[in-house]
C-alpha cells in the first residue's frame, strides 16, 4: 500500500493497540488533536480516552509516568512533541530509563517508547530544529532508532512497541508526508539491522534520518562523474550494527558519513573513532564527516539551508575523497 | 482513635526494626565495610512505620534514600538488602545499583532515581496502570522536603491529579535540604501540604514523632485513595537527627533544636505508651531487640559471604 511516513507511524502504533491492551499512548495533544502532525488522529475514537490521553505540557512527567507505567505491566508509546524538548527529560531519559534495570536488577523492564518529531523543518527556529540522538548515544542502556522511510519507520515501531527495553524514537519531520509503497501484511524490523539503501563499490556513505535520501541523491550524481557510492542507513545507532558497516568498508576502503546534528561530538565523530579502532587498516584516507554546521540552527530560510548538508555538501565531499 | 494491642505492637515492632536497621548501617559504615554513602533515616521512622501500616497486597511503592530499612517492611529479606548494601552478587541487582536502589518489583517496588525528584512521576505512572487495570490498590511515593522544590516533582503532582490517579505523596519532612533548613528554601511553613489546594488535592500534616498520628492520616487519605478520590499529600513533620549523610557533622544547625526534637523520639514514645497501657512488658522488648539485632547480624554475615561481582558480568541487566 501506498502510504506516508507519518501514516506508516500511525499504522504501527494502531496496530499494536489492537493487538494488545496493554499498549497505551500519552503526551501532548495527542488525543482529540491527533498530535500537531496529525499522526496519532482517530485513534482517541478507536481507543477511547483511557487508553489515548492528553498530557500536560510535562516533559518530566512524560518520561517519568511511562517508567512508572512499564514497570507496573504497561507499554507506554508516550510522545516527546520535539527531540529538542527530549533535554527537559533528560534526566528521565539518560539516568532513569536508560540506567533502571541496570541500578534495580534483571526483574525491571521497561517496556516503553518515547517517540519525538525531530530536524530541520523550515523556520522552525533554534530549539525547534535539533536532531539529538548523539546526546544519547552516550547512554547506556537506550535503544536509539532513526528511521528515513515509511517502512523502516513502521517496522521499527512496532519492534519497539513490543521490545521491553526502553526505545527512543526520533521522526525527521521533513519526511512525514514522503509516500512509499509498503507491504500490506505484517512485518516488524530488528533492532540493530543496518539497511544498505544503495549498494556501491567505491565509497561508504553513512547516513542518518533527512541525510538517508540527501545521500542518495548525492550518490546518483556521483555515478554520472564515475564514483560509485554504497549508502547505508544504520536504522538504529544503538544498537549500532557495525558488521554490516566494516563489511562495506572492506569494499570501498572510504567512510563518509553524514548526518544532521552539529558536527561536534555528533554520531560522525563516534563513528569515526570506532571505524579508526576496528578498521584502521582497511582505510585508504581518513574518515570524512558531513554534519550541521556548529551553529543553533538558525531561522532565516536561508542560513538554516546553509546550516545543514544538502545533497551537494555530500557530493562534494566524496568529489574530494578522490581528489 | 481506639488502637488494638495488635496493631499497636506491630507500628512498635516496625518503628524498632527500622531504628536498628538503621543504627546497623551507622555501624557497618563506620567499619568502612559500605562502599557509597548512607543517609540516615533515624528519627523519621514514624512516617515510614506509620504510612505502610495501611498497605495492601498489590499496592506499589517508590521509597526513599532515608530510612531504607523500610524495604523489609514490603518483604524485602535482610540478606539481599545487605547484600546490595555491601554492593554484592546476592544483592537484588548484583551490586550494581546500591543502597539506595534496593528495590524487589515482585514486592511492588517501582525503583529509586539518584537524582532525587525525577522518580516522583514513575509513582503516577504505576498510578496509571492501576486505573487502568481497576480495583482499589495504590501507590504510595515517598520524598524528602529538599525534594519538593523540584520541578518535576510539581509536573507529577499535577498530572497525578489531573488524572486523579490512586497515589499517597508522603514528604517526610525532616527540616533540612542536606544544609540548608526548609524555611530558607520554601517560602510556606508545609512545604507538601500547603501546596495541596494548588493542586485541588487533599494535604495533611502529620507529627511525624508520633507513629499514630502518622497512621490516622494515612488511613483516612488512603481510605479515599482506594475509593478513587484522587491523589493526597501527607507531609511529616520530623527532624534529621545525623547529618545529611554519614560524615556530615551537620554543624550548620542549632544544637539546642536539635536536643528538644531528639526528646521526640518516635520509638521511645511508642515504648513508653506501649509500657504505660501494659500491652507489652520489659522482657518483650528486650526479646524484640534481641530477635531483631540477631537477624541482622545473620543478614550481615551472609552479606559479607556473599561473592564480589565478577568482572565480565558488568554488562548483565543492561538491556531485557
Amino acid at each position: 500500500m501506498l502510504v506516508t511516513y507519518g501514516q506508516a507511524i500511525g499504522d504501527a502504533m494502531k496496530e499494536e493497540m489492537r493487538r494488545d491492551e496493554a499498549v497505551v499512548l500519552f503526551g501532548e495533544d495527542v488525543a482529540e488533536f491527533g498530535n500537531i502532525f496529525g499522526l496519532t488522529r482517530g485513534m482517541v475514537e478507536e481507543f477511547g480516552k483511557q487508553r489515548v490521553r492528553n498530557t500536560p505540557i510535562s516533559e518530566t512527567a512524560i518520561v517519568g509516568s511511562a517508567i512508572g507505567a512499564a514497570v507496573t505491566g504497561l507499554r507506554p508509546c508516550a510522545e516527546l512533541m520535539y527531540s529538542d524538548f527530549t533535554m527537559v527529560a533528560f534526566s528521565e531519559l539518560f539516568h532513569c530509563c536508560g540506567k533502571w534495570r541496570y541500578m534495580h536488577g534483571p526483574e525491571y523492564k521497561l517496556p516503553l517508547v518515547i517517540r519525538s518529531a525531530m530536524g530541520s523543518s523550515f523556520g522552525a527556529g533554534a530549539e525547534h530544529s535539533n536532531c539529538v540522538e548523539s546526546l544519547f548515544m552516550h547512554a547506556p542502556g537506550l535503544i536509539i532508532a532513526s528511521p528515513s522511510t515509511a517502512y523502516d519507520a513502521k517496522g521499527l515501531l512496532k519492534e519497539a512497541i513490543r521490545s521491553d527495553n526502553p526505545v527512543l524514537f526520533f521522526e525527521h519531520k521533513q519526511l512525514y508526508q514522503v509516500k512509499e509503497e509498503i507491504p500490506d501484511e505484517e512485518y516488524t524490523i530488528p533492532f540493530g539491522v543496518a539497511d544498505v539503501k544503495r549498494r556501491g563499490t567505491d565509497v561508504t556513505i553513512i547516513a542518518v534520518g533527512l541525510m538517508v535520501r540527501r545521500a542518495l541523491e548525492a550518490a546518483e550524481k556521483l555515478k554520472e562523474e564515475g564514483i560509485d557510492a554504497e549508502v547505508i542507513d544504520p536504522r538504529t545507532l544503538a544498537p549500532f550494527d557495525k558488521d554490516t558497516v566494516f563489511e562495506s568498508i572492506r569494499k570501498t576502503h572510504r567512510v563518509l558519513v553524514a548526518e544532521e546534528s552539529n558536527k561536534t561530538a555528533g554520531i560522525g565523530a563516534e563513528l569515526a573513532a570506532l571505524i579508526q579502532e576496528e578498521q584502521y587498516d582497511e582505510l585508504d584516507g581518513p574518515v570524512v564527516r558531513v554534519a550541521a554546521l556548529d551553529v543553533p540552527i538558525p531561522y532565516n530560510i536561508a542560513l538554516e539551508r546553509f546550516a545543514i548538508p544538502d545533497a551537494e555538501d555530500i557530493a562534494a565531499a566524496v568529489r574530494a575523497m578522490f581528489a | 482513635m481506639a488502637y488494638t494491642k495488635e496493631l499497636s505492637r506491630k507500628l512498635y515492632r516496625d518503628l524498632l526494626m527500622l531504628r536498628l536497621f538503621e543504627k546497623r548501617l551507622i555501624d557497618l559504615y563506620a567499619a568502612g565495610k559500605i562502599p557509597g554513602h548512607i543517609h540516615s533515616g533515624i528519627g523519621e521512622e514514624a512516617a515510614f512505620a506509620g504510612t505502610l501500616a495501611t498497605k495492601k497486597e498489590g499496592d506499589y511503592f517508590k521509597m526513599s534514600h532515608r530510612d531504607i530499612g523500610a524495604s523489609s517492611l514490603l518483604g524485602v529479606s535482610l540478606e539481599t538488602m545487605f547484600a546490595e548494601i555491601l554492593g554484592k552478587t546476592a544483592g537484588n541487582s548484583g551490586g550494581r545499583g546500591g543502597i539506595n536502589h534496593i528495590s524487589e518489583l515482585s514486592r511492588g517496588m517501582l525503583g529509586f532515581s539518584g537524582t532525587l525528584g525525577c522518580d516522583i512521576a514513575v509513582a503516577a505512572g504505576a498510578g496509571l496502570t492501576i486505573q487502568n487495570r481497576g480495583g482499589d490498590n495504590i501507590v504510595y511515593v515517598y520524598f524528602g522536603d529538599g525534594t519538593t522544590s523540584r520541578g518535576p516533582v510539581h509536573e507529577a503532582i499535577n498530572l497525578a491529579a489531573a488524572w486523579k490517579l490512586p497515589v499517597l505523596f508522603v514528604c517526610e519532612n525532616n527540616q533540612f535540604a542536606i544544609s540548608t533548613p526548609v524555611s530558607e528554601g520554601v517560602p510556606v511553613k508545609n512545604t507538601a501540604a500547603d501546596r495541596a489546594p494548588a493542586y485541588g488535592i487533599p494535604g495533611r500534616v502529620a507529627d511525624g514523632t508520633d507513629v499514630f498520628a502518622v497512621y490516622e492520616a494515612a488511613e483516612e487519605l488512603t481510605r479515599e485513595i482506594r475509593q478513587g478520590g484522587g491523589p493526597a499529600i501527607l507531609e511529616c513533620k520530623a527532624y534529621r537527627w545525623r547529618g545529611h549523610f554519614e560524615g556530615d557533622q551537620a554543624r550548620y544547625r542549632d544544637q539546642t533544636e536539635a536536643d528538644r526534637w531528639i526528646k521526640k523520639d518516635c520509638v521511645q514514645k511508642m515504648e513508653t505508651w506501649l509500657l504505660e497501657k501494659k500491652m507489652i512488658t520489659e522482657t518483650e522488648i528486650e526479646e524484640m531487640r534481641a530477635e531483631f539485632e540477631a537477624k541482622l547480624d545473620a543478614a550481615v554475615i551472609f552479606a559479607e559471604n556473599s561473592p564480589e561481582p565478577a568482572p565480565e558480568t558488568i554488562y548483565d541487566y543492561l538491556y531485557a
